[in-house]
């Protein structure tokens, strides 16, 4: 960072290039580069499996296998834990691995210098609105498409528009609406922890550049780890809320 | 909104590219990587219940096979009782008959020898008698000639 233009904080994410005319940015670009990594490791990975394991495969399946047993524990379904671990376990690692990246030397420092100042090549996923709220839309839309398809329309809708009685409308439209809140604090959780992470940083390091960001770093390694464990947990929460009867409100 | 939008950088291809991206390592992830994983657990999970199920019968099979031995031994331990007994018996009766035979035949030797004994005797007694008579008579001629 040039010292004399000061703290230079860009809410969004730059443009580095165009591809077919549609802005490129640096935070699409470290999506893919993290998506090369995690598939590059999938097809380098998928070869040594063998049902006598490696220490790779043991460490592996140690994660599967507990995330998995979680969820059974969670959704209290064997079937359901299995339907629904590629989506949260997915979640967990496209979130991880795009927030610790960011903290490999050379990720946020690689860039080049436009005429409104300097611009990083590459940019943690988790700080593009673009990616949290794309996946706020995932989440969103597998819990309440989850929830019609176990409950069916009518059950379901009944979560939200209920006319038994004026209290369960109005909880019902609250349901609603929180519901609907959930692409909003989804999205803005995820992005507001690692956008204020990254300025944190380099608010930090642009007052003392040496050793005090060193254990801000290390915080944002916990929270960016933290971040990807709760947008996958709280997915899998909702899909239990959503795949639950509703309420017999009649019996309170 | 609109402004909202713009602050943030939202525009909607970038939307869309991180859904398709999603989707493809969503994908990607599940054919390659999940599924042989879990395949991988379930069969080993199969393979280990096998192993304890085969354990298990095993163990059956070899308190089988001993209440068998066992069985068995018992048998052969009655029957080699059986045999040593009759054993036994027959070699207590060969004994006496063969302690019998020596006792007739060792009396048969002595009668022998004793009859032996006496005719030696009395042939000897017969020849000493001939001698004296003949000594006898040497020295009656002796005599007679001297005199």
């Amino acid at each position: 960072m040039d010292s004399n233009t000061g703290i230079s904080v860009v809410l969004k994410a730059e443009q580095v290039g165009s591809l077919f005319g549609l802005t490129l940015t640096n935070s699409l670009l470290m999506t893919w580069l993290v998506m090369i990594i995690l598939i590059g490791f999938t097809f380098y990975f998928r070869r040594k499996i063998a049902l006598i394991p490696g220490k790779l495969q043991v460490g592996i399946e140690w994660l599967f296998e507990g995330v998995l047993n979680y969820m059974t524990e969670t959704l209290e379904s064997e079937h359901y834990a299995r339907k629904f671990f590629p989506l949260i376990m997915t979640i967990f690692l496209l979130v991880l691995v795009g927030n610790e990246l960011a903290f490999i030397p050379g990720i946020g420092s690689v860039g080049f210098h436009a005429p409104e100042g300097f611009i990083p090549l590459f940019r943690a996923p988790g700080a593009d609105l673009n990616f949290t709220l794309a996946l706020a839309f995932i989440s969103f839309f597998t819990i309440e498409i989850t929830g019609i398809v176990v409950l069916g329309f009518w059950k379901y809708g009944k979560k939200y528009v209920n006319f038994s009685s004026p209290i369960n409308f109005v909880v019902g439209l609250i349901e609603l609406l929180s519901n609907l809140g959930r692409i909003i604090s989804f999205s803005f959780r995820l992005f507001g922890n690692i956008f204020a992470g990254e300025v944190m940083i380099v608010v930090a390091g642009f007052f003392v550049s040496y050793f005090l960001p060193v254990p801000l770093e290390m915080f944002e390694v916990f929270v960016g780890f933290i971040q990807a464990v709760v947008f996958a947990m709280l997915t899998l929460f909702f899909i239990k809320l959503g795949i639950m009867e509703p309420h017999g409100e009649e019996a309170h | 909104m609109g402004a909202l939008l713009d602050a943030f950088g939202i525009q909607t291809h970038l939307l869309i590219a991180q859904l398709v991206n999603f989707a493809v390592l969503f994908t990607v992830l599940w054919y390659f990587l999940y599924r042989p994983v879990m395949k991988t657990l379930d069969e080993r999970r199969k393979v280990v219940a096998k192993g304890v199920e085969d354990a298990r019968e095993a163990e059956a099979a070899l308190k089988d096979a001993g209440e068998t031995a066992s069985v068995i031994t018992r048998g052969a331990e009655t029957e080699a009782e059986g045999i040593v007994a009759r054993a036994r018996d027959e070699a207590g009766t060969e004994r006496d008959r063969l302690v019998k035979d020596a006792q007739a035949r060792a009396e048969g030797i002595e009668k022998d020898a004793e009859a032996r004994a006496k005719e030696e005797h009395e042939r000897v007694l017969r020849e000493s008698e001939k001698e004296i008579a003949r000594l006898a008579i040497m020295a009656a001629e002796k005599a007679m000639r001297k005199a």
